[in-house]
């Protein structure tokens, strides 16, 4: 009989089919599962704002090497991506990646990776590089000699350490700026625990009392085992959805890099400028990380402050916002203070990213057009031009001074 | 003596079978012969060496002023050092020429014989289905590593000989000596070839539905630069780390100071996922499918 | 299935119930029970389009039937592909080559997949083959130089790179000229003397009645007859024709249907004996005609001419079907 010949078991149709759509749910599987098991960790102890914040500023610096991603949703228009590579323009939209080692003393690294470029950061106490694998440049930051001996001085009283040079966006820093003076016009409370980079981590919120600001709350994720600041994220009133910046890390170790990781020496070929950086005379409060209650008393000429708190505005009178934004070095004779610090922190940073060139204190080259892009983010309003996005406003009025706030586009327009 | 034999009478004894592994190799041997042996293929890797060569020439004539300031770091690079050709070359093909030269040959993988009508005639030799699928898929990813191979290695070649092979800079500013930066290029060439990979699986599936080799070649380049298009939309981010060739240019952690092994491996693993999936259903669809051609 | 393992081990191929839907709907081949003996030269004829090939492929494994099973060679298919098609030499729908290969080149590559051809004795077999239909001269010559003849031939040795036990030739004399069309003939007929089985199909009944020993007609997807070539002429519908003297014709009436004869009528065209004559026509039967001669001289009447019409297989299609063979649906 036929029916006898034993025909090989061999899957149906039906059956045949049926394997891709198991492969299909194993992939799915695969990358949520790790999502779900993150979710389901037991937590850390429960903990209280005071003592997670005298946690925080006891934490000793430690060793650390990480992935770091740092995330924009400030509501301005489209930028070209990936137009300049690993430039620090990027971080003004989207989301962009470091990376990051440090030794927890002296030695740092920081790279903002592009596609296919980098730009880096390198620390060496008060020595610094940076390093744009897109225009093979670098540039060398130094102390004259009588300011070594003076910042060795300061680094023996100051743990946070000044340093010269551009700095790229870490959680460290942003936590260090919203933290320094959080019980300032802000409610500090503790969140349920949360899980960043895969360590448990508490997080703690701080929301400003002045209704003026744009600012909504900040927190602050910080590690439970180490009290390092794992992710920063900054809300905004006008987006309940998603942080307007979060930076923090994807993945984290605290252990000590390699020591070449730390090393720089500019490479061979490489444009490489020299720039010694004048050491500022500061006050102790400040160089302890603080900013003095009323900073209007060492405010430069042509800076004046309005309001107080999350709803400082800023004003600067006389820039020549043209030449600036054209990468007319002269025209930076014309910001006054540049290197001063701002009434509110996120000011500072915006404002630094928004002009990076100014911030170095140096006229970087030009890397795009920088007038269209001024013109791209800008609106035209009748006091001159508006950027307006969900953390900051920057009003440049027609007759050079610019107002700058965590408050809404209005409230600049008032003020001007 | 089984019943079977009995059935088959005197004389009819029942032809042996070569173990399976044997009768794989002898196939893919064959297969092989046939893919790199055919004329259009090896005009496509011929073009795709010529793209080294082409480079080479450009930014020795211009010693680099035509090129500085644009384009990625190493493309300005090269005439400092005959090693980063291999990486520019790879840069310049990544984005369409690989993909059409991977559509080209796994479009045509299945399709091609179907067309062809071989297709059915391989199948009553008989070659099991599942045997030429997988015949037919490493073929495919031998010409796709063979054609990532004729750009490094020309590259290579047209690189040292135009401006020599120096210590490597890396992106980070760093810089590593000859032999770790040849290691490390070395690394970029095979992740750039097992990039590829789950394109190859991609061409393969179109290449069991259709009977029009170039139906499933065109298929297969549009996924690519679709793919590239939906990772250029940022209202997208959330699907562009599974997108197929999000992580193509990833290559570049090869030149960071610390290679980050887990970008290199999600870069892979989203290529095993792709193969996974696209191999599968190629196999479920192909044995299972009529033989109409 | 009912049937004696013996039966089933006496045919090289049974299909019960072999059917195929197409996804369109249609039906193209319908319940389909065939049965061809081992050692036989089955015709397998039809009209294009009838469904032959669509069978073919669904015996050697390239499609899958919607219902109903097929066996080859007493092995079901397609569950004992691997076992039974090495021992199956095919061509189904045309040859087709790889057209930049030469025709050698192109045996070698076929060989290769058969994982029960011993590697080394491949040359020679393939330059056998290729001897066998005569393509020796042209073996290096790449495919696509060959005529439509030279490539039948080659789908020919192709199929007959190793000993088989069953041939399935799906249309072997398309594209040859007369001289070729009697060399595959020729070929099958060597090839059913060495004792295989050979399934021809063709929907050109003329080319391959002569060398089939039985025969299997397909319209519209079903089996409309089959069985052994000369039962099926000889019962069918043979007739007879007798000329007589016109004034006898009534007489010669009386005789034919005292024999038995069905059918009888007078046939009013012109006659071949001229005025004077006439013609009687009845269906034969089994009678043989020399027993009507000679009772229609027993009788007295004057016999003018007596023939004898067998008909061919493409009048029993006819008669079958009321259509024309050769016609596309």
């Amino acid at each position: 009989m036929a029916d006898n010949e034993t025909p090989r078991r061999t899957l149906s149709a039906r059956g045949r089919w049926a394997v891709p759509g198991v492969v299909a749910v194993a992939v799915a599987a695969a990358v949520g599962v790790p999502a779900l098991a993150s979710a389901d960790s037991a937590g850390p102890p429960d903990v209280t704002p005071a003592e997670l914040l005298t946690r925080v500023a006891e934490a000793e610096p430690t060793p650390v090497q990480g992935t770091v991603v740092y995330t924009a949703r400030l509501g301005l228009p489209e930028l070209p991506a990936e137009m300049t590579g690993a430039d620090p323009l990027n971080l003004l939209g989207g989301s962009s990646t470091l990376r990051v080692w440090s030794d927890g003393a002296e030695r740092s690294r920081v790279s903002l990776l592009g596609a296919t470029s980098e730009y880096s950061v390198v620390h060496h106490g008060p020595e610094a590089w940076t390093y744009s694998s897109t225009d093979d440049a670098v540039t060398h930051y130094t102390l004259d000699p009588e300011d070594v001996a003076r910042y060795r001085a300061l680094a023996e009283r100051v743990e946070a350490a000044p340093s010269a040079g551009a700095d790229l966006p870490t959680p460290a820093d942003a936590a260090a700026q919203v933290l320094a003076h959080a019980e300032e016009d802000a409610d500090v409370t503790v969140d349920r625990p949360t899980t960043v980079a895969g360590r448990d981590a508490y997080q703690l919120v701080v929301s400003p009392t002045d209704d003026a600001t744009l600012v909504s709350r900040v927190v602050v994720a910080v590690d439970a085992e180490t009290a390092q600041p794992l992710r920063v994220q900054a809300w905004s009133t006008s987006d309940g959805e998603a942080p307007s910046l979060e930076v923090g890390f994807t993945d984290v170790a605290f252990t000590a890099p390699d020591a070449s990781v730390l090393d720089f020496s500019a490479p061979a070929g490489a444009t490489t400028e020299e720039v010694v950086v004048p050491l500022p005379e500061v006050p102790a409060d400040v160089a302890a990380g603080t900013v003095p209650d009323d900073p209007a008393g060492a405010l430069p000429e042509g800076v004046a402050v309005t309001g107080s708190g999350w709803s400082t505005v800023v004003t600067l009178s006389d820039v020549d916002v043209a030449g600036l934004v054209g990468g007319d070095a002269a025209s930076l004779a014309t910001v006054p203070g540049a290197e001063r610090v701002l009434g509110s922190e996120e000011a500072q940073d915006l404002v630094q990213q928004f002009v990076p060139s100014d911030s170095d204190g140096t006229p970087g080259k030009p890397s795009l057009d920088t007038t269209a892009l001024y013109d791209q983010l800008t609106t035209e309003v009748p006091e001159g031009r508006l950027l307006s996005s969900t953390l900051l406003s920057v009003l440049i009025t027609d007759d050079g001074r610019v107002l700058v706030g965590s408050v809404p586009a209005d409230a600049l327009r008032a003020a001007a | 003596m089984s019943r079977a034999e009995v059935l088959d009478g005197p004389g009819a004894g029942l032809p042996v079978a070569a173990p399976a592994p044997v009768a794989f190799a002898r196939l893919l041997r064959s297969e092989l012969r046939l893919v790199l042996g055919r004329r259009r293929n090896l005009v496509l890797l011929a073009g795709l060496a010529l793209v080294p060569v082409v480079i080479g020439t450009v930014l020795l004539v211009t010693r680099d002023s035509a090129l500085s300031g644009q384009g990625p770091a190493f493309l300005a690079q090269v005439t400092g050092n005959g090693l980063f050709l291999v990486v520019a070359a790879l840069f310049l093909c990544l984005p369409f020429l690989l993909p059409l030269c991977i559509g080209i040959a796994s479009g045509d993988a299945v399709a091609g014989e179907a067309s062809a009508g071989t297709l059915r005639y391989l199948l009553v030799v008989p070659v099991p289905r599942t045997r030429l699928l997988l015949v037919k898929a490493l073929a495919a990813l031998t010409f796709a590593a063979a054609a990532v191979l004729a750009v490094a290695v020309t590259g290579l070649l047209v690189g040292a000989a135009f401006f020599g092979v120096q210590d490597v800079v890396l992106l980070s500013g760093s810089t590593v000596p000859v032999g770790e930066g040849v290691v490390r290029v070395a690394g970029i060439v095979a992740y750039v070839g097992l990039s590829l990979t789950g394109l190859v699986a991609v061409g393969l599936f179109f290449s069991t539905l259709t009977e029009v080799p170039v139906g499933a070649m065109a298929a297969t380049v549009v996924v690519a630069v679709v793919s590239t298009v939906l990772d250029s939309l940022p209202q997208l981010s959330a699907i562009h780390p599974g997108l197929l060739t999000h992580h193509w240019f990833d290559f570049a952690e090869f030149l960071r100071v610390q290679v980050d092994w887990g970008v290199v491996g999600s870069g892979l693993a989203v290529q095993a996922a792709w193969v996974a999936v696209f191999g599968s259903l190629a196999w479920a669809r192909f044995t299972t499918a009529d033989v109409t051609s | 299935m009912t049937s004696t393992h013996d039966a089933d081990g006496d045919l090289a191929v049974r299909t019960a119930g072999l059917t195929k839907r197409f996804r369109s709907g249609q039906v193209a081949v319908d319940g389909l029970d065939l049965a061809v003996p081992r050692g036989a030269v089955y015709g397998f004829l039809g009209p294009n389009g009838s469904g032959k090939t669509t069978t073919i492929r669904m015996l050697l494994g390239l499609a899958h039937p919607t219902a109903g099973r097929a066996w080859l060679l007493g092995s079901p298919m397609p569950d004992a592909a691997a076992r039974v098609l090495p021992r199956v030499g095919a061509l189904v729908e045309g040859p087709a080559f790889h057209p930049y290969l030469s025709g050698r080149a192109n045996l070698a590559r076929l060989d290769a997949g058969d994982a029960t051809a011993d590697p080394r004795t491949s040359r020679r077999r393939a330059d056998a083959a290729l001897d066998r239909v005569g393509l020796s001269a042209a073996a290096t010559k790449p495919y696509r130089q060959y005529s439509l003849g030279m490539k039948q031939r080659l789908g020919l040795a192709a199929a007959l790179l190793q000993p088989r036990d069953l041939l399935v030739l799906d249309e072997p004399t398309n594209g040859l000229d007369p001289q070729g069309t009697r060399e595959v003939r020729h070929l099958v007929r060597e090839l059913a003397d060495g004792g295989a089985t050979v399934l021809v199909s063709s929907h050109l009944l003329a080319e391959i009645e002569q060398v089939c020993t039985h025969v299997g007609i397909m319209s519209r997807g079903r089996l409309l007859l089959q069985g052994e070539r000369a039962a099926l002429t000889e019962r069918e519908a043979a007739r007879l024709a007798v000329t007589t003297r016109a004034g006898q014709a009534d007489a010669a009436a009386e005789v034919l249907r005292g024999l038995g004869l069905a059918d009888v009528a007078r046939d009013g065209r012109a006659l071949p004996g001229g005025a004077g004559t006439a013609r009687l026509t009845a269906a034969l039967g089994p009678t043989p005609p020399e027993k009507v001669s000679a009772a229609l001289v027993h009788a007295g009447v004057d016999l003018v001419g007596l023939e004898v019409d067998r008909p061919s297989l493409e009048q029993v299609f006819v008669e079958l079907t009321g259509e024309g063979f050769d016609v596309a649906r």
